[in-house]
Order: C-alpha cells, then structure tokens, then sequence
C-alpha cells in the first residue's frame, strides 16, 4: 500500500500520538512508583517526579508478603508450563499423525473447552480440590490452571506441528529410527519455536490468573501474586497507590522480559492458535 | 541376490480400493520405473516397498524376506523424496551421518563413507551447512547422499528430479544412470515423466488406475505397447489413435480408416471382420507422397525435426519430419504411413491384438 | 494371537497403540480438570448446595425455575450484552485501524509494535491497578486531564456512578483486549500480495476503493473469526469486571460471570450458582458453534 522504501511520515504522526496515549497507563504506573508519596496528590498532577525514589520498591519487598507472593505466582506458572507442555506435546502429536476412532472429537472438544467460560468449571473443581485435601495448595492451582491452559496449548501445538512435512518422519523411519525415534529426531527439533510459543503462552496464562487464585486459596502460603496485590489493595486502610505500582511494576517484570525477548514466539503463537484455526 | 516381489499387493483407503492387486518381480540389480499419471497409484506402491504404508492385502518381498511386519528401519532400503525430505536442523554432513548414527555405525567408520558419498556427489564445500542454505539441485544431491552413505540392499526414488529445472534434471538423469551403472543395485524409481522412465530403466512398469498395465524394457514398451493406455502415454507427440475397421478382402486384409484403406498382409484376415482402434506414430508418417491427402494444421519446428498437425477427413494425425519446417499450415499434402509399424489394439478392452503387424518385425533398437 | 490375517496388521496395530498411548495423557488431564467439572457442573445445578459446609440436597429444576424467574439473571444477561457489544465495538474498529496504521512503513514501527501489544499480554490484576488510579476521584489523571480540556467542570466519580462505572470498564476492556485484534489483522495485512494493490491501481482506484474493494474482503475471514472469538471470550470476561468495580454500583455492572461467583461464594448457593453457569453458557452457545464451524472445520 505504501512506498516500502520511504518512512510515511503522515502515518508516523498520526501512529504515534496513539501509541503513546495507548503506552500512557504503564507509564503512568512506571512514574507513580517512583515518585515520592507527598507528589501523588499535587493538583494538577507534576508529569515527571521531581525526585525519584525506591522507597516504595523497598517497603513493598520488605513490608509485604510481596516475595512470597512472587515465590508462589513463580511456582505455579513453571510448574503449570512443564505440565502443560509435556502433554500437550505429545498430545498434539498424536492428533495431527495418528488415525483412531475419536480422534476428530477429541479435537472438537479442545477447541470447546478453549471457548469455556472458567465460572463454569470453578465450582466443581473447588469441591473435587477439597475433596482431595489440595484446597490452599500451590497443587490446587497448578491443577486448576491445567484446565484453561492444557486446551490453549494442544490447540497451538497442533497447528505447529501439522506444519511439519510428514516426510521428514518418513525420511528419519528409512533411515533407521523408529516411529518414536523420528518423533525425537525430526519433530521436536522442528516444533521447538511451537513449543516456545507455547511454554511462553502457558506461562503468561497461568501468571495473569486471577479468579481460581481467588476462589482456591486463602493463605499467604499459597497465594500468587494476583490476588496476592489485590489484598494488600483491600487489607490497607486508605489505598497506598506508590506501593499498588511498585507492586505492579515488578509483578510484571517477567512479562516485560518475555516481551522483550521472545516477542516473535507470542506473535507467531498467535497466528497459529487462536486465530488461523 | 535382492528380488522385490509384489503378491496380488491390494490397497485400500477406507472403500476406496486404489490399488485391486499388483503382482510385480524386480530382479536384482534392475533399476525399475514405476511410470503412470497422477493418481495412479505408483508412490503407494513405493510407499508400500519402504513400509511407508501397509498393503491392505499381498504379500511384498524383498530379498526373499516377507516385509509384511518390518518397520520401514529393518527392510534395509534407502528412499530419495520428491520434497528432498533433509532434516532442517541438522548440517548436510549431519543429514548423511543420520542413517549410520541409526544404526551403530562407529564414528570413525561414518567419517569414511562421508568422505566417500561428499567425493562421489562433489558435496564436500556444502558440508557444513544447513539445507536451507543450498540450492535444489544441491539439495538433491544431499538427498541422494543420505541414500547411498548407507549401501542399502534396494534404493527407493521417489520422483527425485521433478523438482528441478530441465538442464539440471537431463544433468541428474546421466548422473543417476551413471551411479546404477557403478553400484548395480536394485533400484526402484517413481516418475510421471516417460523420458525419465525411457532414458534410465531396464525396466518400466506403466501403471493407471491402481492397475499394472506393461512391464517391459522401454524399447518394448515404445515398440510394443501392450495396450491402448500404454500406447497413447508413452511417446511425445503422442500416437495418433483412430477407429478403424479391420476387414477381409479376399485372400488378404484391409483396414479401413474412415475414407482411407490400407492393405494389410493376410494373415490378419483371420480376426477380420472385427473393429479396432489404430495406433500411428508421428514418425511412422511420410509427408510429400503417398496416396492420400492431408491438410496442414499447424507447423511446429524444433529445430532439428519439426512436428506437423494433419487433417484427413475425421482423422487427426501428428508427423514428426526431420529438419526445419518445408509446409505451411493451410496447404494439402500427400501423405503415406509405414504400414509394418502400424498398432492394433482390440476396439473394446483396447489390449494389443497379438496378430498385428510389428509382431513380424523384430522391435526397433532404442 | 498368531500371525494376522492381513499383511502388515502387527505393524499397524503398533501404531495405532502408540497413537492412544500418546493422546492417553491428554485424555486423562482433561477428563478430571475439564468434562469431569463440566458434567458435575450441571448435576449440581440440580442441587440445593450450601457452599461453606457442602450439605444440600436435591432440588430438580427448581434452581433453574429460580433463575429464569427472577429478574437478576435477565438484566445480568442484558449487562453482559451492553459490556460485550460496547467493549467489542471498540477494540474492532480501534484494532482494524491501529492495524491499517503499523502496517505502514512508520519510524520505530517495531517499537509502536511492542508498546501497541503490551496491554493484552499484562495481568489483568495489573491493568485493573493502574486504571483504577487513573481514575482516581480527586487525584486521577483522567479526571485532570478532561478538566484541563475544559470538558468537565468537576472531578466525576467514573466507577462509583452509572453510566459511567460501564463506561470505564469497557474503555479498559478495550485498552486491553484490542490488541489481540491488531495481532491478528496485521499478520493477515501481511498476507495480502502486492500485486492486487498494482492491479487495482493499474485499473484506476483511489487510496479509498482500495481499501474497500481489496483490503476489506482480504480481511473478512479474519474478522470474522477475531468477533467470535472475542465475543465468546469478552462475554465470559470475569477479573477485568470483578477487579475493576466489584459488579457495582448497587448491580450497573453485574455480568453474568460475577452472578455465577456472586451465587457460589458469596451467597454461598452453589447449586444455584452452578445453574447460572449452566444456563450462560446455554447462551454462549450460539457463538460457540459459530466458532467451531468457522475454525473447527479446519480442524480435519
């Protein structure tokens, strides 16, 4: 549509104003956890502080059970993702080369449960988790978010994994190696940016989670970070907001790194999981 | 001694029987094309050999070794793709050590028949890379290399060369007749291009339809087409089929062909009278004199010969003539056919009818 | 058994037992933590169910009677659409056109890229925070920010008061979520050969009868499947509403989704919370299907 060669320089002023209005908020928040409390509530507001201080940071991880918190969401979501990846691995494997009866339902009904609302589930696995003595667990949640993430990541995998020539498994089974074999030779190597992508998805999903956090446990123990913030949102007596950002801004480190990083594994799982099909 | 044996092999998809039952001998050493239009069940059948896929009936052999229950690791067979199939991950060298790391081989051992295949292939500048860093005829080659490293018992092509261009694929042709010349092992080869299945086999096996058709040596094949499928595939232009009636004429027989008649010697008067179809091929035809009049519809020069599109009443024929265009579309010219290489094929199943001409002429070297 | 009847039957039942063996695990997880819930979901709608001591008993259609009568359900059923019509309005046309803009070749477009997607892939607990500062009553940005503007006299209460408390939240939802449209149409734009463009110019179209004769049809797929999806997603859209105002003022913003939790653990009902469930997702069903046809028929 435009000339490839020469930056649009309309489109650049029009683009940008909207990124940034788009960028604000997390600026915003960036700004407010370094300001000093007494300047949060200068009328109009100063855009810049005009003197940056940790403190906040420091209370937040001395204060708080922030750490804990952190220790918890960090658990889970890893455990959550190797779960979540082993499976779905050879799962979505046995979906696109395998033929046997179900098959085509059984894909229909990881697309279903990718579409089902988690209110749904919350009840009946709140009473199966006490049942099984794991309520307050890190388990409980691991559990839990096995539910949403599983469907999500056999669905992504699938779609990777049906984008590998069969016969490369062909070439690997005539040259010597066994089904399983051309699986671990040939496949894996070549679904590894699918695999990526997944792990990344799952461990985002299971690290934003917020309501099974919320209906699943109720100890410091056990709590991740999202509803671990929002206590200390509801626990103090007037909202402290230096602290909610600080708190904020290093809950989402991790994302902000995976962001940084591996950008091109979150937009190509994309591609491939929700939308394409 | 390495004999590849189908047994009434049937394959089935679901009801869909693509292949009803094949029985085909490859004797060792051949190197056998397996030649027929898309569909028609020649890379199953390959697939089948390899342990790709299962036979839904038969018996497949190789060696005297029934195959039926071996993985496709254990038939002791090597296999060109068409897509080339080379691991992306790994570097060429990688991809034609795979086949011997598979099996044991010891590491000093695989360097030496590296070294060997890189030497035979001219590969040895490319080993380091990865295949996405080559071009297609490199890559082919690579894929040719992972094939031989491992001195397997029969080698498996399938359609190797369709995905290169023309000089390269007449370059690869030479090269692969060359390489079973060398080795003298059985080589089975799948194609939908005759000049591939002309130039390179001992043996071609034309197939349609699941349905084995002829196999013989490609000069049979060309001189005697076992029936009117093979005749019609096989040769470029095609041959010239039309229906004609085969009639007596006293002691002797003629054939008519819409208003021409042609006499033919007598002993075919003992079909006579009976429909066929009439095979011609465009070098059996005389242009500049004859009995009967053609006009020309279209002039195509190579070069070397030049093919023309004639028109005799209903009958439409191709001439092929040696040297640059002497016609000009739209002039009427005699022409005659070389009656001792005329192709009868029976005018309801379409086999060859064993009584026909070429029979008493020994078939044309190739 | 002995040797099988057809050739090659030992080979493929291997495979075939590999097949199983392989999906086994996948079968098993999602059969505790998915249709297992799923079924005992709707059997314990057919429950009256204390939640704190899990004593109840059974109670047939009565919940179900109990929630189609009352009014709450049908004007949560009515918040949700509001929400989800309203916040799916904007991320869409918002989505599309911050697509059609970073598909242009602008300065730092990688950049504009990142900061553009970084919403949707922040924790919802996060983007509720920061809104909810910005929205603050006395030193909130926004407020500040629309009085300079000279568009508000005085600071208002933007989650305190209705229409506004459904407002901010579908403004925030689409901050949020319309990212996930840009991912999609932009990689489509990607797509779109050059050589349409050329022809349509070749044949004499303006900027503007490109974009609706090519660009538009281009992308009528992915849209298609982008809206369903959303509307399936936004509709069961939980944390960003719970977070961001609780349901309130008084029930302004109580989508069916806090209903259901409302029920389960606030009013401690949980067969007829699990009632609610059943019956949203009777209504979802509709867009379910519609988008297990557009993208499961791709499935095979």
């Amino acid at each position: 549509m435009t000339n490839r060669q020469r930056p649009a320089l309309i489109a650049s002023l029009v683009t940008w104003p909207l990124v940034l209005l788009i960028a604000f908020p997390l600026l915003w928040m960036l700004l407010t956890s370094v300001k000093p409390q007494a300047e949060l509530f200068t009328t109009p507001p100063d855009f810049l502080p005009n003197a940056i201080t940790f403190e906040h940071y420091r209370r937040v991880l001395e204060e708080t059970a922030f750490l804990q918190y952190f220790r918890n969401s960090l658990v889970v979501a890893v455990s959550t993702t190797l779960l979540v990846v082993v499976v779905a691995v050879l799962g979505a494997y046995s979906l696109v080369r395998f033929a046997y009866r179900g098959r085509e339902l059984l894909a229909s009904l990881v697309l279903f449960t990718y579409l089902l609302p988690s209110v749904v589930l919350i009840s009946p696995l709140y009473l199966m988790l006490v049942k099984l003595g794991l309520a307050n667990t890190l388990a409980s949640l691991v559990a839990a978010y096995t539910s949403f993430a599983l469907p999500y990541a056999l669905w992504l995998l699938r779609s990777f994994m049906a984008g590998i020539p069969e016969d490369l498994e062909a070439a690997a089974m005539v040259d010597g190696a066994s089904r399983m074999g051309a699986f671990v030779d040939v496949v894996l190597p070549q679904a590894l940016p699918g695999i990526i992508s997944t792990a990344l998805f799952s461990f985002i999903l299971a690290w934003n989670e917020y309501l099974y956090a919320l209906v699943l446990v109720n100890s410091d123990e056990a709590r991740p970070l999202t509803t671990g913030v929002m206590t200390m949102l509801i626990s103090a007596f007037n909202i402290e907001w230096s602290l909610l950002m600080a708190a904020s801004v290093m809950m989402s480190v991790p994302l902000i790194v995976i962001f940084a990083f591996f950008q091109k594994y979150l937009t190509s799982g994309f591609g491939a999981g929700g939308v394409k099909g | 001694m390495v004999q590849v044996v189908f047994d009434k092999v049937r394959k089935a998809f679901g009801d869909t029987v693509t292949i009803p039952g094949l029985d085909l001998v490859i004797e060792s050493g051949e190197f056998v094309s397996l030649l027929g239009p898309s569909g028609c069940g020649k890379s199953t059948t390959l697939r089948m050999l390899a342990g790709l896929e299962q036979p839904s009936g038969g018996r497949i052999s190789i060696g005297g070794r029934d195959v039926a229950n071996l993985p496709p690791a254990e038939r002791d067979i090597a296999m060109v793709f068409q897509s080339y199939a080379l691991y992306p991950h790994m570097t060429v060298a990688e991809n034609i050590r795979y086949p011997l790391r598979k099996r044991g081989v010891p590491k000093p051992e695989q360097a030496t028949r590296l070294a060997e295949v890189a030497a035979l292939l001219q590969l040895e500048p490319l080993l380091d890379r990865k295949p996405r860093q080559l071009s297609g005829g490199q890559q082919q080659r690579v894929a040719l290399g992972r094939a031989l490293v491992r001195d397997p018992s029969v080698f498996l092509l399938d359609e190797p060369l369709s995905n290169l261009d023309a000089a390269l694929r007449a370059h690869m042709r030479a090269e692969l007749i060359e390489l079973h010349r060398r080795l003298g092992k059985t080589m089975v080869y799948v194609t939908h291009d005759q000049l591939e299945a002309m130039t390179m086999s001992t043996r071609i096996a034309v197939m349609k339809d699941g349905v084995l058709q002829q196999f013989a040596p490609p000069a049979e094949i060309y001189d005697r087409p076992a029936n009117r499928f093979v005749a019609g595939f096989i040769g470029t232009p095609s041959m010239a089929l039309a229906e004609a009636t085969l009639l007596r004429d006293g002691g002797g027989a003629r054939l008519q062909i819409g208003a021409m008649m042609i006499d033919l010697p007598g002993r075919h008067a003992a079909a006579a009278p009976c429909a066929v179809t009439v095979g011609i091929r465009p070098e059996d035809i005389v242009v500049g004199q004859g009995p009967w009049q053609a006009l020309v519809r279209l002039v195509e020069p190579t070069g070397h010969e030049t093919i023309v599109a004639l028109e005799a009443g209903d009958l439409a024929l191709t001439a092929r003539i040696p040297g640059g265009p002497r016609l000009h579309a739209g002039e009427t010219v005699a022409f005659d056919v070389n009656r001792a290489r005329l192709h009868l094929f029976a005018a309801d199943d379409g086999h060859r009818l064993a009584l026909d001409i070429t029979d008493t002429t020994p078939p044309r070297s190739a | 058994m002995a040797e099988a009847a057809l050739p090659g039957a030992r080979l493929e039942r291997r495979d075939a037992l590999l097949g199983l063996a392989l999906i086994a695990p996948t079968v098993l997880v999602l059969g505790a933590v998915i249709v297992y819930p799923l079924l005992s979901a709707i059997y314990l709608s057919l429950f009256s169910l204390y939640t704190p001591t899990l004593e109840g008993h059974w109670v047939g259609l009565a919940n179900y009677r109990a929630v189609f009568g009352s009014g709450g359900f049908w004007s949560a059923l009515a918040t949700t659409a509001v929400w989800t019509v309203g916040t799916l309005t904007l991320q869409v046309l918002f989505g599309l056109a911050m697509a059609l803009l970073l598909h242009q070749n602008i300065l730092f477009r990688s950049l504009a890229r990142s900061l553009v997607l970084f919403p949707y892939f922040l924790s919802t607990v996060v983007a509720v925070l920061v809104w909810r500062w910005l929205f603050n009553d006395l030193y909130g940005v926004v407020n500040h920010a629309l009085m300079a503007a000279g568009i508000i006299d005085a600071p208002v209460s933007w989650l305190g008061t209705m229409p506004n408390a459904m407002l901010s939240i579908i403004v925030v939802g689409a901050w949020k979520f319309f990212p996930f449209v840009v991912i999609a149409i932009l990689a489509r734009l990607q797509t779109i050969p050059e050589a349409l463009y050329e022809a349509a110019r070749i044949d004499g179209a303006g900027p503007v009868s490109r974009f609706f004769d090519i660009t538009l049809p281009q992308l009528r797929d992915v849209l298609t499947i982008v809206i369903l999806l959303r509307t399936v997603w936004d509709f069961k859209e939980f944390d960003l509403i719970y977070l961001m105002t609780g349901g309130g003022p008084v029930n302004g913003t109580r989508t069916l989704p806090l209903i259901v939790y409302q029920q389960a653990f606030g009013l401690n009902q949980m067969g007829l919370a699990a009632a609610h469930a059943v019956a949203m997702m009777l209504v979802m069903l509709v867009f379910m299907l519609a988008y297990l046809r557009r993208a499961g028929g791709r499935v095979a």
